[in-house]
């Protein structure tokens, strides 16, 4: 249950950001989730409820937006989604590769009033 | 109105784990974060590291325990300083509890501080605490297809034990898949099979402590 935590996090920062604005309500937060962090969304959304009640943010709907994982082929410069884990180039076959996306866990932007 | 963020989730946590990296390495601690489901072997573990390093390296321990100080007491028994953090209800270390516990360790008498984190799979891989490296362990009754479920760790990890190498004629593991299964997370994933009972692969373990300590101190030199 690492969600509680992360959502605590997502409402700490979101208000934060908000007051900055000078406020009064957060009404959405856009966040970005790479597959690899294993967050179960439902449990995400459930613990932000939680978590942002009696904040700005009650009642702020939260949109996960994930990102499969993907890599960049250091052998042959090739761009490509890695399917099941098989962390290997798909054209070249080359383990030399590194991760571009699926490690992600950001808030994108949020909308305030 | 929509105002643009773009800030990590985990910035706060990551902040702190920075200053306990800094305090570390003024220290001079090669600092390990182990991990591994409840019942691995973690504790087994450092009490057989805290006998192999006897008069050679000084071990450390935090150790995150939800509700008791059992595995404190096992491994204080060696002699060793050992910080017990009470989690409560929380299924990881993070950063910040890490540094509650730093206060009451003399760092300057440590070379290898390992903490031993709550047993799970899954959240302890997302908070860095200042560790220099991720180990984890995985036991054969486990089953040889966990890489698989808990990609995040398994990626995360520069070295993967596999404990209780004894028991293995007993259960279906396979060794072969577990290594591959590993290796396909995590190609460069340094693997060692260890029985903490009957003593196998403990010297290959320390081997791999003395080199990353070795290289740590060789980095601290350069900086």
């Amino acid at each position: 249950m690492h969600e509680m935590g992360i959502a605590q996090n997502i409402v700490e920062i979101a208000v934060e950001a908000a007051r900055k604005e000078g406020a009064s309500k957060v009404t959405r937060i856009n966040l970005i989730s790479g597959e690899l962090r294993g967050i179960v969304p439902m449990q995400l959304t459930f613990c932000f409820g939680i978590v942002a009640k009696d904040t700005m943010a009650a009642g702020a709907y939260l949109d996960i937006e994930e990102v499969p994982v993907s890599g960049h082929c250091k052998n042959c410069n090739a761009d490509f989604s890695v399917e099941e884990y098989e962390y290997v180039c798909p054209k070249c076959g080359s383990p030399n590769i590194e991760l571009t996306g699926g490690t992600e866990l950001r808030i994108k932007d949020i909308e305030i009033e | 109105m929509k105002i643009n963020v773009m800030q990590d989730v985990l910035q706060a946590n990551d902040r702190i784990a920075e200053e306990n990296r800094q305090l570390f390495r003024k220290n001079r601690n090669l600092v390990l974060n182990l991990m591994s489901s409840p019942g691995a072997g973690k504790t087994s573990l450092l009490e057989k590291t805290a006998e192999k390093l006897a008069g050679k390296l000084r071990l450390g321990v935090v150790v995150g325990d939800l509700e008791t100080t059992r595995d404190a007491d096992r491994i204080s028994k060696f002699n060793i300083p050992a910080i017990q953090l009470t989690t409560g209800s929380a299924c990881h270390l993070d950063a910040n509890m890490v540094a509650s516990a730093l206060p009451h360790l003399q760092l300057d008498k440590i070379d290898i501080l390992v903490v031993e984190n709550v047993g799970n799979l899954v959240c302890p891989a997302e908070f860095i605490v200042g560790e220099d490296y991720k180990i984890m362990i995985l036991s054969v009754t486990e089953g040889d297809e966990k890489p698989l479920k808990y990609p995040l760790m398994f990626h995360e990890s520069a070295l993967m034990l596999i404990n209780k190498i004894d028991l293995v004629q007993y259960t279906n593991f396979n060794l072969e898949e577990a290594r591959a299964n590993a290796r396909k997370i995590n190609p460069d994933i340094d693997i060692i099979e260890i029985s903490c009972t009957k003593g196998t692969g403990l010297d290959e373990w320390i081997a791999w402590l003395e080199k990353h300590h070795q290289k740590k101190l060789g980095e601290l030199s350069h900086a």
